[in-house]
């Protein structure tokens, strides 16, 4: 895959990502090219939201945001926080003027979307009131309204059942070319995605077609199941698809 | 003094040494105390009335026994002390909240606000009056116009500490309108309208106080009826200002608020015949010394020379300010048990809850005047006056606070929930609130001047009386300089460390 010729959207070479002064990711190399579907996998700490943070900078308008945070007013309904997507594309009066009475237009994009979500009947609902797989539905909700090309999540499938982890990727997945979504089920990142992204400590440890991998390969990345898993990851550290992309041997001390 | 790293720690002997937290808040407070018993000889706390008890005595007989007939209609100045409080607060925030958004950003803002805050409403009422008379702009502008300065800053604050997030999540190229109605201010706004409302009730107890400088307010009625020690007649107005803000719940419902704001306007009133000619001759003549807009320095200095002797009139305002901040803490300190679920039992809190919004309710100059009748015109009644406000505000702040928390340990008796489970948490509380009350306390101080307690306001008061406008601007504008000092020293000495007590009355 990486012989094709194509350009890719964004690529980071031996560059330091952080914010403000601190460094994060030291000398990363990287590169995303279209038409790919990337889970992004690591430890909480080792860099995900910077990393993601970084994308977002490079790609601007071109992707959609959903943060981890979620960014949702609480005081505000759904509907309202699903409509400030696309909050650049009015002028300041219209958007005064949906607080008092929502646009018809958007109300009713707003609503077949909220709709295929599980979220209908709860349009006007403040968005404090609703539970936390709710109120992440709603943080999706907002990112495919934007309707872009690319899609960022941030463990957007983080607080809501497998089974409706699945449903959410398919859709999201059904609206965008191109996903980076960070993520901690390792076999949803098997199964649903092309390629992983792994990262430990600042380092991109894993950049390979999930085709290549396997689930002990993924458990390297958490320092908690290096002592569980000492002998499997011996046994697949051969099989490993292209050293190039490992810069730091797994299981370092 | 260096100290030993390897010393023990020591028992009995320099128990006073160490760096916790609870060492550092007690000396801190010891030296505040000895600090305040060191300056007290030089206050002058003489009792001057003959028959203090027996003028308390029939005080308490008014109270008791208010005399509702003999009021004249109090219903109209009920009215009309509504309407100024309502109508300022409104004025306040209309003018205060585009200064919040720029407050952060301009460092003129900043200024001017500060300045603006640093002068009490009676003082901007004084000046307000030599221009447009006995008049509802000068209640409202004087109310108005230090209430935008509080709440430029105090929205300022607010917005400044919204969560981020929202903001961040928004798609690129969104504007600041927009972005300010979506991911601000409904963050905001149920902070923005709390203080707000209690800024309102602020403004009831000014715009009461307001009476004493001659406007038709609630209060114009209650200084005659005092002075002429008609306490019966006194004993009703209080009670009709007390039952005013008990029920302020029921009427100042948010939903009747436009009904209230709109009657009130068809109540305000009179409204003065402005010359532009005057007001201009005010703002640009009367008020500067006149060798200053002559540019003569000679003439400046000779008119310098002219103004009384401030001296003794700043050391007054600052002793009663740190007399007064001090005796708000002990009171504070004695109080706030009465009202806590953690002590007594429901009859004694129900006593001490009555207490307590009893004196946070009287306004100050009300308490201090209430008090001169009672010991005569020295610093005495100023300092009870203030440190039984604040120390009941602060107080009922601190009890809410305790209510709040849950004791570890069940089964201990009161002084040892007081001294081991509450004080060692609230403390550090009580200390911040202590030093952001300071500032409102030195502004008080100032206006007590207006009762004849030799500080800064009675010479301001003094000098409006006589037509002096240039000298008692000048006088405002050095109390105004002198709060401002003490607000920044206040910010420093306050303790940093500390879980602050969630105060919704900061000034």
């Amino acid at each position: 895959m990486a012989g094709e010729p194509r350009r890719p959207l964004v690529a980071f070479e031996a560059e330091d990502l952080g914010h403000d002064d601190q460094v994060v990711l030291p000398r990363l190399t990287l590169a995303l090219y279209p038409d790919e579907r990337i889970a992004l996998l690591g430890p909480s700490g080792a860099g995900k939201s910077t990393l993601l943070g970084a994308l977002r900078l490079r790609l601007g308008d071109a992707a959609a945001w959903c943060p981890q945070q979620h960014g949702l007013v609480p005081q505000l309904a759904v509907y309202h926080n699903v409509y400030m997507g696309r909050l650049a594309e009015h002028s300041a009066l219209a958007n005064l003027w949906n607080l008092v009475r929502p646009l018809a237009g958007p109300w009713r994009q707003v609503a077949e979307l909220c709709e295929s979500l599980g979220l209908a009947g709860l349009l006007r609902r403040p968005v404090g009131q609703l539970s936390g797989g709710q109120r992440q539905r709603v943080a999706i909700a907002r990112a495919l309204y934007q309707q872009r090309e690319l899609f960022l999540g941030d463990e957007p499938v983080a607080s809501v059942d497998p089974h409706q982890a699945l449903r959410l990727l398919g859709l999201i997945e059904a609206r965008h070319t191109t996903t980076v979504i960070a993520l901690h089920q390792r076999e949803l990142a098997l199964s649903h995605f092309d390629r992983v992204w792994g990262l430990r400590d600042g380092q991109l440890v894993i950049d390979a077609p999930a085709q290549q991998l396997t689930l002990a390969d993924l458990d390297g990345l958490y320092p908690d199941a290096d002592t569980l898993a000492a002998s499997p990851q011996e046994e697949t550290a051969p099989q490993m698809p292209d050293p190039e992309a490992l810069p730091c041997a797994r299981g370092r001390p | 003094m260096s100290a030993d790293l390897t010393e023990r720690p020591g028992h009995g002997r320099y128990w006073w040494r160490g760096n916790s937290t609870g060492l550092k808040l007690a000396r801190h407070t010891l030296a505040l105390l000895a600090l305040a018993v060191v300056m007290v000889p030089f206050a002058d706390l003489e009792i001057l009335t003959r028959d203090p008890w027996g003028e308390l005595a029939r005080m308490a007989q008014g109270l008791a026994w208010p005399a509702w007939g003999s009021l004249e209609s109090p219903l109209q100045a009920l009215g009309l002390t509504v309407a100024v409080a309502l109508w300022g607060t409104l004025g306040g925030m209309l003018l205060g909240f585009p200064l919040a958004l720029l407050f952060s950003r301009s460092r003129l803002v900043r200024a001017g606000c500060a300045f603006v805050r640093a002068i009490h409403e009676l003082f901007w009422a004084l000046l307000f009056l030599q221009v447009f008379g006995l008049s509802a702009a000068t209640a409202l502008m004087a109310l108005a116009i230090p209430y935008a300065g509080i709440f430029a800053k105090v929205y300022a604050e607010i917005l400044e500490q919204l969560p981020s997030a929202p903001r961040d999540a928004l798609p690129r190229g969104v504007g600041r309108l927009s972005r300010f109605i979506y991911a601000e201010l409904p963050l905001a706004w149920a902070r923005l309208s709390a203080y707000t409302r209690y800024r309102f009730e602020c403004g009831l107890r000014a715009s009461v106080l307001l009476g004493f400088v001659g406007l038709p307010t609630l209060g114009f009625q209650l200084e005659t009826a005092f002075r002429e020690g008609r306490y019966h007649e006194a004993g009703a107005l209080l009670w009709l200002f007390y039952l005013l803000i008990a029920s302020l719940p029921w009427w100042g419902h948010r939903r009747l608020l436009p009904l209230l704001a709109l009657g009130g306007a068809l109540l305000l009133g009179p409204w003065p015949a402005v010359e532009g000619g005057l007001l201009w001759r005010f703002i640009s003549q009367d008020i500067w010394p006149p060798a200053l807009l002559e540019g003569d320095w000679r003439g400046l200095i000779d008119w310098l020379a002219r103004i009384p002797n401030l001296g003794p009139a700043i050391g007054n305002t600052l002793l009663l300010g740190l007399l007064g901040s001090v005796g708000a803490l002990l009171v504070a300190l004695a109080l706030w048990p009465l009202a806590s679920r953690h002590f007594g039992n429901p009859a004694t809190r129900l006593a001490g809850r009555g207490l307590l919004i009893f004196l946070r309710s009287t306004p100050e100059l009300m308490l201090a005047f209430f008090f001169l009748l009672l010991l005569g015109p020295s610093l005495l009644p100023a300092w009870l006056a203030l440190a039984l406000h604040n120390g009941a505000l602060i107080a009922f702040l601190v009890a809410r606070h305790a209510d709040a928390i849950t004791t570890g340990m069940p089964g201990v008796n009161a002084s040892g929930r007081l001294a081991y489970e509450l004080l060692p948490r609230l403390y550090p509380g009580i200390l911040a609130l202590l030093y952001y009350r300071a500032e409102v306390i030195l502004r008080e101080t100032a206006i007590l001047g207006m009762l004849g307690v030799a500080t800064l306001g009675y010479y301001i008061d003094e000098n409006f009386e006589y037509l002096l406008f240039d000298v008692a601007f000048f006088l405002l504008l050095v109390t105004a300089a002198l709060n401002i000092a003490v607000d920044a020293l206040s910010r420093r000495l306050r303790p940093k460390e500390t879980a602050v007590i969630d105060d919704p009355c900061q000034r």
